[in-house]
C-alpha cells in the first residue's frame, strides 16, 4: 500500500510529474462531468446527442465581430513593422469606423470626432508611456530616435 | 506606522477614482479591465504609488456601477446587479437622486467596514499561515480552488475541471528546477521560457473576449436621453430619515460583502446577491423589497463595496486572490518584484500600511467625487462604447508588449486568450476559475514537489500533520456544500 502512495521525484523527469497528474485528473474528471450531464439529459428525456447549435447569438452583427478580429490580427501584424504610434493612430481610427457601423460611414462629423480622438489619445499615450515613462513600445520605420536628447518617439 | 501620503499620492488616487467611475458607469465596462488597462502605467512608478491608483481604480469601478443601475437598470458592473431590483424602481417614483445618494453612502459604509477587517484580519490569517509547510500550502491552494468551485452555481465539477486546464497551461514553460521544456513546441521554446504571462492572459480573459462580445451583439448598448431618468430632486435624501433603522442591515450586508471577498475567486456579483437575499429573508417587510425602498438598494450597495476591503485580504495573507480585480493586482505586485503571502506585512510594513491608508483615501474621495457632483457623474452611461474600445484596446496592446520588456508574443497571446475567455463563457465554464488555476499552478506544482520529495516521494505525506487535517475538513465541507446546494437549486428549479 505504502508503495502505491510513493512518487518517485528523480532529478531529470521531475519536470513530468505534476502535469502528468493534472491530466489524469483532466480526464478522469472529463468523464464523470460527460457521465453526470448524460444522466442529467436522459433524465430529462433529451437526446443525448443533439446537433451543436451556432454559438453565436441569434442574428449576431457578422461585420463587427469578425471584423474586430481581422483588424486586431492586421493591426498585431504591423506593429513593429511600423511602429507603435503610426500604427495606433492608423487602427484607432479604423475601430472607430467599424464600431460605428455602416450607417454612419457617411457622417462626416462622425469621421472627424474618430481622427481627433486617435490623434489625441494615441499620440498622448505614445508621449507619455514611452518617451517620458521610457517603457519600450514596438518600433518599426516611422520611430523616431534623437540619439543626442536619448529620445525615442516610438 | 509609517506610510506613504502627499498631494501627489492624492492625485493619482483621485485619477484613479474617476477614471474607475467611468469604467464602472458604462455597462459592458468593468472594474477589473479598469485596473487591467491601467496597470502598464504602474511600470513606472513606486509601489506606494501604483498603489493609490490601483486601488482608487478598484474601489471607483465597484461604485460606479449603481449610477446605470439606478437610472437605466441596467448594472454597470456584475457587482451592482441587485441595485437595479430596488435602486430603478426608485428612479421610476422619481426619486433617483436620493437612490443614487443612498447608493453612494452605502457603498462608502460598505468600504469602511471592509477597511476595518481588511487591517484586523490580515496579520492574523497571516501570522496563522507563516506556520505552513509546503504540505499545507499546497492544501490551501487546493482549498481555494474547490472553494471557487463550489460556488460557482451548479457548474462545481465544470469549475474544477476549467480550474485544471488552467494549472496545466501555466505549467507550459521551463521547468526551473531541471531546465526542461514540457508541453511547448519546438518553435516556441525562445518566447516560452517562463510560459505564458499573466497580464495578457487576464485582459484578454476579461477586457478583448467582453469586447468580442459587444462585437457580436453590435456594440448597440448606447443610451440616449430617452432611456435615462434624469436626477430629479422630488424627495431629496436625508441621512438621518433613509439610514434610519438600517444598522443591522448596513452592518450584515458589509460583513457579508467582505466575507464572499474573502473567498478566493469569488466576486462581487455573488456578495450583492447574497446580501440582497439575506436583507429579503431578515426584513419585517419582505413584500416590499423589489418595489423601491431604500433596503434593498442599501443592502447590494454595502456589500459591493463590502467586498474590496475582503478580496485584498486572502492576497496580501496567503498570495491567493479574492477576486479578478485582485487578481490583477497580484500582477501589479510581482512587476515591483514584491512576493504577497505571509511574510508580506512583516516584510514590507510601509506599503502594508499604504494599502490601508490608499483604501481610506480612496473610499473618502469615492464619495466626494460622486456625492456632490451626481448630476454631472450621471452623464458617463451616455459616453458611447463604440469610442472607449478602441483606445482600451491599444492601451491593452501597449501593456501586453510592456510586461516582460517588449515582446509581440504577449500582444498576440491578447488575442488568444480573448478567443479563449469568449469560447469558455460561450460553453459555460466560470472563467474566473481558469484564471485562479492559471495563477496558483505553478505555486501548486512548487508546494507539491517540495512537500513529497522531502519524504522521498511518499504521497502520505499529506495526511499526517494536524494542520493538514483541519484543511482536507475544510475541502470537504467546501464540496459538500457545492453537492447540497446544487441539490437546492435543482429542487427549486423543478
Amino acid at each position: 500500500m505504502a508503495e502505491l502512495l510513493r512518487i518517485n521525484v528523480v532529478h531529470s523527469t521531475q519536470h513530468k510529474i505534476f502535469p502528468t497528474i493534472t491530466i489524469w485528473i483532466l480526464v478522469i474528471l472529463g468523464i464523470i462531468i460527460l457521465l453526470v450531464e448524460g444522466r442529467a439529459k436522459a433524465k430529462a428525456g433529451k437526446p443525448l446527442f443533439t446537433k451543436p447549435k451556432s454559438i453565436f447569438v441569434e442574428n449576431y452583427d457578422k461585420l463587427k465581430f469578425w471584423g474586430c478580429i481581422a483588424l486586431m490580427v492586421a493591426y498585431f501584424s504591423l506593429l513593429d513593422v511600423i511602429g507603435f504610434t503610426v500604427t495606433s493612430i492608423l487602427f484607432v481610427y479604423l475601430f472607430n469606423t467599424l464600431f460605428g457601423g455602416l450607417d454612419r460611414l457617411k457622417n462626416k462629423k462622425y469621421h472627424l470626432n474618430s481622427i481627433i480622438i486617435s490623434l489625441v489619445s494615441v499620440i498622448s499615450i505614445s508621449l507619455l508611456f514611452g518617451t517620458v515613462f521610457d517603457i519600450t513600445l514596438p518600433d518599426g520605420i516611422c520611430t523616431i530616435w534623437i540619439k543626442s536628447l536619448g529620445i525615442t518617439i516610438f | 506606522m509609517p506610510f506613504a501620503f502627499g498631494i501627489d499620492y492624492l492625485a493619482v488616487a483621485f485619477l484613479g477614482v474617476v477614471i474607475g467611475i467611468i469604467f464602472g458607469a458604462i455597462p459592458g465596462m468593468t472594474a477589473t479591465m479598469a485596473v487591467a488597462v491601467f496597470l502598464p502605467l504602474t511600470y513606472a512608478y513606486s509601489m506606494e504609488m501604483a498603489l493609490y491608483l490601483l486601488l482608487g481604480l478598484y474601489v471607483g469601478g465597484i461604485s460606479g456601477g449603481l449610477v446605470p443601475a439606478i437610472l437605466i437598470n441596467i448594472p454597470g458592473t456584475p457587482s451592482s446587479v441587485c441595485t437595479t431590483f430596488d435602486g430603478h424602481p426608485m428612479a421610476l417614483k422619481g426619486e433617483s437622486e436620493r437612490a443614487l445618494k443612498i447608493g453612494i453612502t452605502s457603498s462608502f459604509i460598505g468600504g469602511m467596514i471592509s477597511l476595518g477587517v481588511l487591517a484586523v484580519f490580515t496579520p492574523v490569517l497571516a501570522g496563522w499561515a507563516i506556520k505552513f509547510s509546503a504540505v499545507e500550502k499546497f492544501l490551501i491552494i487546493l482549498f481555494a480552488m474547490t472553494v471557487i468551485a463550489a460556488l460557482s452555481r451548479r457548474q462545481m465539477l465544470r469549475g474544477i475541471w476549467i480550474g485544471m486546464v488552467g494549472v496545466l497551461i501555466s505549467l507550459m514553460n521551463q521547468f526551473p528546477v531541471n531546465n526542461t521544456f514540457r508541453m511547448v513546441p519546438k518553435f516556441l521554446q525562445s518566447e516560452m521560457q517562463s510560459g505564458f504571462q499573466l497580464f495578457p492572459l487576464l485582459i484578454g480573459l476579461f477586457a478583448i473576449s467582453q469586447m468580442f462580445e459587444e462585437c457580436e451583439t453590435g456594440m448597440r448598448a448606447k443610451y440616449t436621453k430617452e432611456d435615462a431618468y434624469e436626477v430629479s430632486r422630488v424627495d431629496g435624501f436625508k441621512f438621518t430619515r433613509d439610514f434610519k433603522g438600517q444598522w443591522v442591515n448596513v452592518i450584515r450586508s458589509a460583513l457579508i460583502g467582505t466575507f464572499v471577498g474573502i473567498l478566493p475567486g469569488v466576486g462581487g456579483s455573488a456578495a450583492s446577491i447574497l446580501a440582497y437575499s439575506q436583507a429579503k429573508s431578515w426584513s419585517k417587510h419582505p413584500e416590499l423589497l423589489g418595489t423601491g425602498v431604500p433596503e434593498g438598494l442599501i443592502a447590494s450597495e454595502t456589500s459591493n463595496n463590502g467586498l474590496t476591503g475582503g478580496a485584498l485580504v486572502p492576497l496580501l495573507s496567503l498570495g491567493i486572490p479574492g477576486d479578478s480585480t485582485t487578481a490583477v493586482l497580484i500582477g501589479a505586485f510581482m512587476l515591483q518584484g514584491i512576493q504577497v503571502g505571509p511574510l508580506f506585512i512583516s516584510s514590507h510594513p510601509t506599503i502594508w500600511n499604504t494599502v490601508l491608508m490608499a483604501m481610506l483615501v480612496c473610499n473618502v474621495i469615492m464619495f466626494l467625487v460622486m456625492f456632490f457632483p451626481i448630476k454631472l457623474i450621471s452623464k458617463i452611461i451616455f459616453i458611447p462604447q463604440e469610442r472607449l474600445y478602441p483606445v482600451v484596446l491599444m492601451m491593452c496592446t501597449l501593456g501586453a508588449y510592456a510586461t516582460l520588456n517588449g515582446r509581440m508574443f504577449d500582444v498576440w497571446g491578447l488575442l488568444l486568450f480573448g478567443i479563449v475567455g469568449y469560447l469558455l463563457k460561450k460553453f459555460n465554464f466560470p472563467v474566473s476559475c481558469f484564471l485562479i488555476g492559471f495563477i496558483l499552478g505553478r505555486d501548486l506544482e512548487n508546494y507539491f514537489i517540495q512537500a513529497i520529495s522531502a519524504k522521498s516521494g511518499s504521497l502520505a505525506v499529506f495526511f499526517t500533520r494536524p494542520m493538514s487535517w483541519i484543511i482536507w475538513a475544510l475541502i470537504a465541507v467546501s464540496i459538500l456544500y457545492a453537492i447540497l446546494d446544487n441539490r437546492k437549486s435543482k429542487r427549486a428549479a423543478n
